[in-house]
């Protein structure tokens, strides 16, 4: 059947929108110097827009304070579906120095996956802009699987923990094999 | 020629080609391909015969990413790259030189817990012929015991080498409490000047 005008649209020109979650601001700095005439992001047709709800693909970076959830869960629900999360740095995917699993931090929450569902994770400190290209040209691959009228569940926006609040904890990571000589990288 | 025109020149010609640099694609030459120093700090890897397991790498991580792990009584240093700052302390505080940070940074993923997120290296454990709990890689005894060789005076060795060859297989607890009945040397001249 081929796909639609409306899919090849998004697919051909994807709409970016940078949300800074809080951290030290050097991914943001990469995703500029990306959408900048060295690195250029906008050669796929990228574009970074202004608001939330012109977007296709929303661009996450830092480790999430635990302050910030309702904001970040209001403008991923802002985002018009089909749409793409790209956790873009380390503090992003896994929490990297900020990020504790005991005891737990009064302020921060941890990693973009623990408040919104991540599509592709993008780890470096800063991720250099060649990657974050990268990942955004295979979140516009994962997007090419998603068709309209697809709903994902609602996410829904509460109140941020209070303090001694239990936050769910990520999954742990896989238990690695204890095949001798397993050095893979 | 004139300074102005040599300075003009130059301008003109850095500036006649677009100067994006072809990234994902070669299309444009090796020479536009991408800025990838060779020092970069990327993806560490280490090297499995040199690693001893002292877990130096992991006392000293910023991010908390290369963590121990004790899988089916072997031990496995594990390296979380999506928590991996690849600051380069566990290059510096490796004393075998086992960890190197390669110039790899290409590390996208759908999923982060696919194998390619993982650096692992499984050592065996020795275990205490007391209690039976593993509590040293077998690697770094042998390896301190073949440092301590290397600094002690010649007249001294096979003491110390049947001392250690008493203690070697004990933990440190039990090797605590049984320490009266151990027998081993206690005055040595261990140090030589300049060695």
């Amino acid at each position: 059947m081929g796909l639609g005008i409306m899919d090849k649209a998004r697919i051909y020109s994807p709409w970016v929108y940078h949300l800074h979650c809080g951290g030290c601001n050097g991914c943001d700095i990469e995703i500029l110097a990306a959408l900048a005439p060295r690195f250029d992001a906008e050669r796929f047709g990228i574009q970074l827009v202004g608001s939330p709800r012109h977007a296709d693909i929303l661009l996450a970076t830092g480790c999430v304070p635990k302050q910030f959830i309702p904001m970040l869960k209001r403008v991923y629900s802002q985002v018009p579906e089909p749409k793409v999360v790209i956790a873009i740095g380390g503090c992003a995917c896994g929490g990297s120095l900020f990020y504790e699993e005991e005891p737990e931090n009064y302020a921060i929450l941890g990693s973009a996956d623990l408040a919104i569902p991540v599509d592709v994770y993008v780890p470096g400190c800063a991720a250099k802009p060649e990657q974050i290209v990268n990942g955004i040209v295979q979140g516009i691959l994962k997007l090419a699987e998603k068709k309209r009228g697809v709903k994902t569940e609602p996410v829904v926006v509460g109140p941020p923990p209070k303090e001694g609040e239990r936050v769910p904890a990520p999954a742990p990571a896989p238990a690695p094999s204890a095949a001798p000589g397993s050095n893979s990288t | 020629m004139s300074a102005p025109a040599r300075i003009l020149r130059k301008v003109i010609r850095k500036y006649s080609r677009p100067m994006t640099l072809s990234y994902p694609s070669t299309a444009m030459g090796e020479k536009r391909y991408s800025q990838i120093p060779p020092k970069l700090r990327g993806i560490p890897e280490r090297d499995l015969e040199k690693c001893i397991g002292c877990k130096a790498c992991y006392y000293v991580c910023s991010g908390r990413a290369t963590t121990p792990v004790m899988v089916d009584g072997k031990l496995v240093m594990q390296i979380n790259l999506s928590r991996c700052t690849f600051c380069g302390h566990c290059e510096e505080a490796c004393p075998e030189e086992a960890i190197k940070m390669t110039p790899r940074f290409e590390l996208a993923v759908r999923d982060k817990t696919r194998p390619e997120m993982f650096v692992e290296t499984t050592l065996d454990m020795a275990v205490c012929a007391c209690c039976g709990r593993p509590f040293i890689a077998q690697k770094q005894l042998k390896r301190s015991f073949e440092r301590l060789n290397e600094k002690i005076d010649k007249s001294v060795r096979d003491e110390v080498a049947a001392d250690f060859r008493k203690v070697e297989q004990y933990c440190p607890e039990c090797k605590r409490a049984r320490s009266v009945g151990l027998d081993t040397h206690t005055k040595k001249h261990v140090w030589v000047e300049g060695a």
